[in-house]
């Protein structure tokens, strides 16, 4: 059975040169842009005569055309009719040309070829002679179509097997570098004997990706000369125009001059394009989404037939689901991509923030929207100055730098809320906009500013006992006044007693510093807490003032677990703030009293009080209950510190109740020893 | 002489008397206005930080009040800061000494602000509290 239509072709030609005892034959086919006509067949020709016969126009003067042009059959007799009729033949096959017969090759009325026969005598041709010539064409033009319809079927069935494949191919893996390089060597050598493969990256380069052959060698070699030889970005032709325009490069026939021209006088090239003996080239864009992605290029050399249309579409369209394949691989990765970083982002301290060249927001981290106050949802997509309405003024100061330099955080304040908050604001641009880091700096700067505020405190409190002792001195000194012998003595007291005051406050600076470095050692000793109550009411009632009526009230309190210097010191802190927070007198007490297997300790006062609003924050340290400081009631801003810290080292907490106007009430409650 | 601390106001009545100065005394911030008002002082040496009434409060009353307005009025304080001098300027005070300060000087320093004052030097001597000028 005759499988390809050139068999077909062969098959009928042979039999109809029998049948009609021709001396020889050819059958001449239209070529598909309709121009030109091939023989796809001979028989019993002298191949030097035929050498110039394989393939001539359409309406070149030959009897062939002709027919095909006209669609009816040519009866010659002689050679010397045919040389009448077609001078231009007249040096053709002379000597053995006889009668001739060219009769067209149609289905459904179209004429797509002829069949001739030659002769080797003269002949008239009688009518039913003419039939049966017409006859025998018209079964066999039926059974090339069928065998061409058969053909072209096959053909296209092995196209939808090899886009079937290459999708599947296509969707194997989203590793799309790996999947293309397979793809060109699924186009090789069925589709082509050469396939290459460029991408475009991200700068806009041409990059090979993979170059396929049948023989690896050929595959190697390739590489090198494209080493040898770099394309030319700027090319009119191939990938390089095919990558700028996203229009398919189709070469049927690499022209000669083309080659000529790419070659020059390099004759090592010349070698080399000799070897390779490339034919027909397809170049076709890669395209997704309007963007050319690659090009994947096609050609035919040494084995494969030249390219036809077929080949072209079946060309784009590999190309067209390459395209969607890649699209789809960057799509995912890009998006697994942003989806771990955002899962990262969520968990870092610091606002990020990331916006497009148009300054709408594209990333929010949980983060920004704390110290922004501006939910996730409410920021994507948004403009940042709709919202963050401050944003202009967040930023206007922070210097964007380029990505990989050190961050220069400017520290602002916006308001959140009702509240003021301090954020340190970093920004880094990049190609597809800017980046920023926003670090909510409210606690350290407000731990900053008491820090600050501190030092103030302490060099306004030295320099009250400084003037005192530093003035005592120079009055004492001087020989121009006679002092009275009390005034002396007061001076010398003041002198005493400024100087211990000035000790103290160096003292708690001291002792602060060591809770913070954990530098205290407690020694923790069965006590009882009576007898220390005892010795701080006695030694702090040498110096109250008269109007404060001091006492101690203690009832059978049980044995505690403390350092009884510790807790000595905590008691004289608290006593004498109640003291000195009493300015207008009335009674302190000590009062120490078992309570549920503890021990409470309790300072009473009947003085300014605190207000409810500041009552948790005394105990922290350099906070001060009036920080303008201006009442005068001095201290270093650590006392209340230091006793919370030291009550706690005792295992016990140091609690306030108070009422503005009526008093305040500190508790300490140690456990009792076990 | 109003001031919390006795011992500074110690300092201030000895050395003043040295210079033939009398002093009267009060130690917080209301005592000192009565006493002023009552009294009517040739100068005010006068603390800040005072409990209850301090003495920024002390100096824009008596600059408001008709017949206290014309007491000049020294400040005397541990507070140094260039902001707290201005507030004292703006206050209309007439000198800002700075604790520690020397007390045996006083006397002449209180005789040459009077004396300025009596030049008609009186708002020079204001600006220059915030301009600088260590006494």
């Amino acid at each position: 059975m005759a499988v390809t239509p050139e068999q077909v072709l062969d098959a009928i030609l042979t039999e109809g040169v029998r049948a009609a005892e021709a001396r020889a034959g050819s059958i001449g086919v239209v070529s598909e842009d309709g121009e030109r006509i091939e023989l796809l067949a001979q028989i019993g020709y002298r191949p030097e005569v035929m050498e110039d016969w394989q393939e001539f126009r359409v309406d070149a003067p030959t009897p062939m055309s002709d027919v095909i042009r006209t669609g009816e059959p040519i009866f010659i007799s002689s050679v010397q009719e045919r040389n009448r009729l077609y001078p231009s033949l007249a040096q053709v096959g002379q000597e053995d040309g006889h009668a001739l017969v060219v009769v067209p090759l149609a289905v459904e009325g179209r004429v797509f070829g002829a069949i001739s026969l030659s002769f080797d005598h003269d002949i008239e041709f009688e009518p039913e002679r003419r039939e049966m010539k017409i006859a025998l064409a018209r079964q066999a033009a039926q059974a090339i179509t069928r065998s061409r319809l058969y053909a072209a079927e096959q053909a296209m069935r092995e196209r939808m097997t090899f886009l079937a494949e290459a999708s599947q191919l296509l969707a194997s893996s989203l590793d799309y570098n790996r999947t293309l390089r397979r793809l060109a060597q699924l186009c090789v050598p069925r589709l082509a004997d050469w396939c290459a493969i460029d991408m475009v990256d991200e700068d806009g380069g041409i990059e090979r990706l993979a170059v396929a052959h049948e023989d690896p060698e050929k595959v190697k070699w390739a590489y090198e000369l494209q080493e040898r030889y770099p394309p030319d970005p700027d090319a009119q032709r191939g990938v390089p125009q095919v990558l700028r325009s996203g229009e398919p490069d189709f070469l049927p026939t690499i022209p000669e001059q083309l080659l000529e021209d790419a070659i020059g006088d390099d004759h090592e090239l010349r070698r080399i394009v000799d070897e390779l003996g490339l034919k027909s080239s397809i170049a076709v864009p890669l395209i997704a989404r309007g963007r050319t992605l690659g090009a994947l290029s096609l050609i035919a050399a040494e084995r494969h037939p030249v390219f036809t249309a077929a080949d072209l579409e079946l060309a784009i369209e590999l190309g067209r689901r390459a395209a969607v394949a890649v699209d789809n691989a960057r799509l995912y990765r890009e998006a697994e991509r942003g989806a771990n970083a955002a899962r990262a982002l969520a968990y870092v301290a610091d606002g990020v923030v990331l916006l497009d060249r148009d300054g709408t927001v594209r990333h929010w981290n949980p983060a920004a929207a704390a110290i922004t106050g501006v939910s996730e949802d409410d920021a994507l997509g948004r403009p940042v100055a709709e919202v963050v309405p401050a944003w202009d003024s967040l930023t206007t100061h922070v210097q964007l730098l380029a990505p990989g330099s050190a961050p220069r955080p400017v520290t602002v304040p916006i308001v959140v809320g009702g509240h003021e908050r301090w954020v340190a604001v970093s920004g880094v641009k990049f190609g597809g906009g800017t980046v920023y880091a926003l670090q909510d700096v409210t606690e350290e700067r407000a731990l900053e500013k008491t820090r600050s505020d501190f030092v103030a405190t302490a060099s306004h409190e030295l320099r009250t006992p400084l003037a005192a002792v530093y003035g005592a001195v120079r009055t004492l000194r001087r020989d121009d006044v006679q002092l009275s012998e009390s005034d002396k003595a007061q001076f010398l007291e003041m002198i005493e007693s400024e100087a211990t005051r000035l000790a103290k406050i160096v003292d708690q600076i001291l002792v602060a510093g060591q809770l913070d470095a954990g530098a205290v050692e407690l020694e923790l000793t069965e006590c009882n807490p009576a007898e220390v109550a005892a010795g701080v009411i006695e030694s702090a009632a040498t110096h109250v003032p008269e109007s404060i009526s001091l006492s101690l009230d203690a009832r059978e309190p049980p044995q505690i677990a403390c350092d009884p210097n510790k807790l000595r010191q905590v008691l004289v802190n608290l006593v004498d703030n109640a003291v000195k927070y009493s300015p207008d007198g009335g009674a302190v007490v000590l009062r120490v009293r078992g309570d549920n297997g503890s021990c409470r300790i309790d300072v009473l006062d009947e003085g300014l009080g605190i207000p409810s609003g500041e009552q948790s924050r005394i105990f922290e340290k350099f906070y001060r209950l009036d920080p303008q400081q201006t009442h005068g009631v001095g201290g270093s801003g650590l006392g209340l510190y230091i006793c919370k810290e030291l009550v706690e080292r005792m295992d016990g907490r140091l609690t306030v109740e108070s009422e503005p106007g009526k008093g305040s009430r500190f508790s300490v409650v140690l456990p009792v020893r076990a | 002489m109003v001031d919390d601390e006795r011992a500074i106001r110690l300092l201030c009545r000895v050395n003043l008397a040295a210079s033939g100065m009398e002093v009267i005394e009060a130690a917080d911030g209301r005592a000192g206005l009565e006493l002023a008002r009552k009294e009517r002082p040739d100068l005010v040496l006068l603390d800040v930080m005072m409990p209850d009434v301090d003495g920024w409060t002390v100096a824009r009353e008596l600059a408001e009040g008709m017949e206290t307005r014309d007491i000049p009025v020294v400040f005397l304080t541990a507070r140094a800061d260039t902001a707290d001098k201005r507030l004292g300027e703006q206050l209309g005070g007439v000198g800002y000494l700075v604790k520690p300060f020397d007390p045996v000087a006083i006397g002449d320093y209180v005789e040459d602000v009077l004396s300025r004052i009596e030049r008609g030097e009186r708002e020079q001597l204001r600006r220059e509290i915030s301009s600088g000028r260590e006494r």
